[in-house]
């Protein structure tokens, strides 16, 4: 037990790998929150009419709405008013090559491990990296191009593709959501905009880099995701930012669109800052995540890895318009020295013939609060609706809590709903087996959580799996209860 | 809402009237309970725990909320007891005790007396966190008598107890039944409650029983629920276990009152506890059926253990809340929950949330829960073999039931409950 609970010291120890800070000019807003400051970045932007009255429709809706108080933590004190809402490299033309781009920016790109040049030759993947608010480079456009693919930022899609963003922004989580997706209406900076023609299947990975970079900015990304009939797209979210002390908030919004026959898969890795081991700084991580599927046969698959981030407090939903239409919803969360993780998944069964399948998998370590939040809600007319739930929880130490909270609501007889939870420690079993055949036990316990999460692990596109394997192996070797 | 404020207003009057003239620990509790009513107000859909029950509606009526015993109640109650049950008779009219049977080794007494002779202190509203519960805060505030059932040390008793709540009342009636249950050490009793209302007027029951099950003691609780329409039950019990204890509940609800909420909480105090929950509830017409459960594990090494099923008919709703909570010191639990759903109509709701809350790490839990319909193939299987589709359903409603009626461990009252079962599928099936 002492070796392994030494182990389990130096784990729950260990600084975050990726905390550093580029040093870059920044154009920042002035701090506060108010009708100013969203004219300015509007204009700042050079943003249509339309959308700014969109954006102060947000503010309004912002101000009449109370903090939430049902989550299952203490919800910090965020002081609105001490946010800087804008800020952007200062130095903003756009670049043709890579050689263009300031060389620091590509180094911090190179610490956080994104082979962006490496990328571009050997990994098929177009990287809309978004470097605090505004992207800097979008490879890969002209292959999307040939195919009517559009990949670009929101402000670009504003720009460019007006009718496109005015039907479907917010068309999915309206500005009067949520307190955080009214504020992320009113003040987003930027994010990534795609849309994926009638019967195209895109032939690459999608991918975008989010980072916070600039001190106390909340980052208010805002993507939207729309696959036209009979489309297909994959779509991966990678999140690492440098270490702060001062809280920091990020409420970004995405919304997807599913029309007839079009399948969206949406992946997320996230490791922000999680603060220190007191819980001191970290990322507050309040995302509004929605997704429609509006065509009958549609289909919209959210996989999620989280490790990072003082508290995580996100429910990436499906809307199941569409007859025989399907959600998907797979993560795995792991909270280690105070981290909080309140996340899950909402499926609205509204069509018929609709299914959905929810696979959770939590692990809490050190003194981590892991919760499970779930709606499953079948509307009458969705005949012969599917749903298969099941939250799994592991324990790792005696100080950490694991919860669950499904919300299952049926108003059809013909419908069917499954939910099943478990919690339980890694067993000491399954560990002296692995022992016996000469694996130590922080090896062992490497394959039991792989094992574990390999169910959602396996969701995930080659890209991300190593990139997630890596994360849940720095996050729980060795942490034996 | 002027309803409501009418009632507050009659609380307001039977405070004043209830308390003047008496002093002591009592006063002193049902003061502060008052008094966290009053800040509370009765709870609506913005309260997490009410969310899928809107109570308001219910209390929207000209309730008569005192002096309720000068009402008549016929001689007899005898079409009430279970057929071939063999147990001592308790009856309850409108929540006051009128014969208490002698049976050794068991005390039972009015609250009245036992407050009186000092022997409540230790136990009365001690359990209860009313602070969470408006209901229960009114209750402990305002109710006006009830029973106290003392279970001796080392006593078995003979025969199950059986509690008669009677109803009367010449106008719409909200009555606050209160009972307060104590099996000391190493003692076994079965207790089974029954209710009976005899007026067609409205009634709202509110009613809360505390139960304390101390070391090594065991206790089986049946609650039978199968009342007429016009009433309407909102129900909190609450078990506070020892260690070495056993606590059962049964909660059988049928077709009948519009709306039923039961609140039931088992604490764990004690290392070694075992508790079991079993539900059936049958919801039919427009019924609201709630039930929302609570395993509070305080302490290591304890199991418990919980099933809920129902089926609903016609445009009824029934909600499940279940919540196994389990403290950081209580290692070695292992706690199982499930609720299982049989919807039989389109217009039928049911909205379930099993919850787990676990702040320890050396435990095993799990909950589950479904909703759907008939399983086809069952079906046919049973039409193929010659069995009419109306009767195969029944056949199937049965086995489904089943699981929690074959848990009933007094055979009259179980052939009692499957009767009642059958019947009320076989009336108004579609």
């Amino acid at each position: 037990m002492s070796d392994s609970n030494q182990i389990l010291e130096e784990f729950k120890d260990k600084e975050y790998e990726f905390g550093f800070v580029t040093d870059i000019e920044m154009d920042i807003a002035p701090k506060g929150l108010n009708e100013d400051t969203i004219r300015f970045i509007s204009a700042k932007k050079g943003e249509p009419e339309w959308l700014l009255e969109w954006r102060l429709k947000g503010y309004q809706s912002f101000l009449k709405q109370p903090e939430p108080h049902w989550q299952n933590f203490d919800l910090p004190a965020v002081d609105f008013q001490d946010i800087s809402y804008y800020a952007a490299p200062k130095n903003q033309k756009k670049y043709e090559s890579l050689d263009e781009v300031d060389p620091e920016l590509l180094a911090t790109f190179e610490k956080l491990g994104i082979p962006l040049n490496e990328q571009k030759m050997l990994a098929g993947v177009a990287v809309d990296a978004v470097f605090d608010s505004v992207s800097v480079a979008t490879t890969y456009k002209q292959t999307l191009k040939d195919q009517g693919i559009i990949f670009c930022s929101i402000s670009e899609a504003v720009r460019e593709h007006p009718e496109l963003v005015k039907k479907y922004l917010g068309s999915v989580v309206p500005h009067s959501d949520n307190i955080y997706a009214s504020l992320n209406t009113a003040v987003f900076s930027d994010g990534s905009f795609v849309y994926i023609p009638k019967g195209v299947r895109c032939p690459m990975e999608l991918s975008t880099y989010f980072r916070i970079n600039a001190e106390n900015t909340g980052q208010f990304e805002r993507t939207l995701i729309i696959a036209d009939e009979g489309s297909y797209v994959s779509y991966l979210e990678g999140c690492t930012a440098p270490r702060r002390d001062e809280n920091q908030l990020h409420a970004a919004v995405v919304e997807l669109v599913a029309l007839g026959d079009a399948e969206i898969k949406y992946s997320t890795v996230q490791n922000w800052y999680p603060g220190d081991k007191d819980g001191k700084g970290g990322i507050y991580n309040f995302v509004t995540k929605r997704g429609i599927c509006k065509g009958a046969h549609s289909k919209i698959s959210w996989t999620q890895v989280e490790t990072g981030s003082s508290i995580t407090w996100k429910y990436p939903s499906v809307i199941l318009q569409g007859d025989y239409s399907s959600g998907e919803f797979y993560s795995v969360a792991v909270t280690r020295n105070k981290q909080i993780a309140d996340t899950g998944t909402k499926m609205f069964h509204i069509g018929k013939h609709t299914k959905s399948r929810i696979i959770s998998k939590g692990i809490s370590a050190g003194e981590g609060q892991n919760s499970y939040r779930g709606l499953v809600q079948v509307g009458a007319k969705a005949e012969f609706a599917r749903n298969f739930t099941q939250c799994d929880s592991l324990l790792i130490g005696d100080r950490c809590g694991a919860h669950t909270f499904p919300y299952i609501e049926s108003k059809n007889s013909t419908a069917t709903l499954e939910h099943e939870a478990t919690t339980s420690k890694i067993g000491e079993d399954q560990i002296f087996y692995l022992n016996q055949r000469g694996i130590d036990t922080e090896k062992a316990v490497a394959l039991i959580v792989n094992g574990y999460a390999k169910e959602v692990l396996n969701q995930l596109p080659m890209e991300f799996a190593v990139e997630a394997q890596k994360l849940l192996s720095i996050s729980l070797e060795g942490s034996v209860g | 809402m002027t309803d409501t404020v009418s009632l507050y207003d009659q609380f307001q009057a039977l405070h004043a009237e209830r308390n003047s003239g008496r002093e002591g620990w009592l006063k002193d509790i049902r003061e502060a309970a008052f008094n966290t009513f009053t800040e509370l107000g009765f709870p609506t859909i913005k309260r997490e725990d009410w969310k899928y029950t809107n109570v308001l509606p219910f209390l929207k009526e000209e309730f008569q909320v005192e002096q309720l015993h000068s009402v008549a109640f016929p001689a007899t109650i005898s079409d009430e007891s279970i057929a071939g049950l063999d147990a001592h008779i308790i009856v309850l009219q409108n929540g006051r005790l009128t014969n208490a049977p002698k049976i050794k080794g068991v005390k039972i007494a009015t609250i009245n007396d036992a407050v009186d002779l000092g022997g409540a202190e230790e136990y009365l509203a001690k359990s209860i966190p009313v602070e969470k519960h408006p209901f229960a805060a009114l209750n402990t505030a305002l109710f006006e008598d009830g029973i106290v059932i003392e279970i001796e040390k080392n006593v078995q008793v003979d025969k199950p107890l059986h509690i008669i709540h009677t109803y009367n009342s010449l106008e719409a009636a909200f009555v606050q039944p209160r009972i307060l249950v104590i099996s000391h050490k190493h003692s076994h009793a079965d207790i089974i409650e029954t209710t009976k209302v005899l007026s067609n007027y409205t009634l709202f029951s509110n009613s809360v029983t505390e139960v304390y099950v101390k070391e090594n003691a065991q206790l089986n609780h049946y609650v039978l629920q199968s009342e007429p329409a016009t009433s309407r039950f909102v129900s909190f019990r609450q078990a506070t276990q020892e260690k070495d204890s056993l606590y059962n509940n049964y909660t059988f609800t049928m077709p009948g009152a519009a709306l039923v909420r039961n609140n039931l909480i088992a604490a764990l105090k004690g290392t070694n506890v075992e508790t079991h929950m079993f539900g059936l509830y049958l919801a039919s017409d427009n019924q609201l059926i709630d039930n929302h459960t609570s395993v509070e594990h305080q302490q290591p090494n304890c199991f418990s253990n919980e099933l809920y099923k129902g089926v609903l008919k016609d445009t009824s709703k029934a909600i499940f809340s279940g919540r196994i909570h389990v403290f950081q010191d209580a290692q070695k639990t292992n706690a199982f929950q499930q609720n299982n759903n049989l919807l039989l109509s389109d217009k039928a709701t049911v909205d379930s949330k099993p919850q787990l809350e676990i702040y320890a790490d050396d435990v095993k839990c799990s909950h589950g829960s479904t909703a759907g319909s008939f399983n086809k193939e069952s079906l046919f299987y049973l039409q193929s073999r010659g069995i009419g589709e109306a009767t195969a359903r029944n056949m199937l409603v049965a086995a489904f039931a089943f699981d929690v009626t074959s848990k009933v461990k007094i055979p009259a009252l179980r052939a009692h409950i499957e009767h009642l079962i059958e019947h009320n599928l076989t009336e108004n099936y579609d």
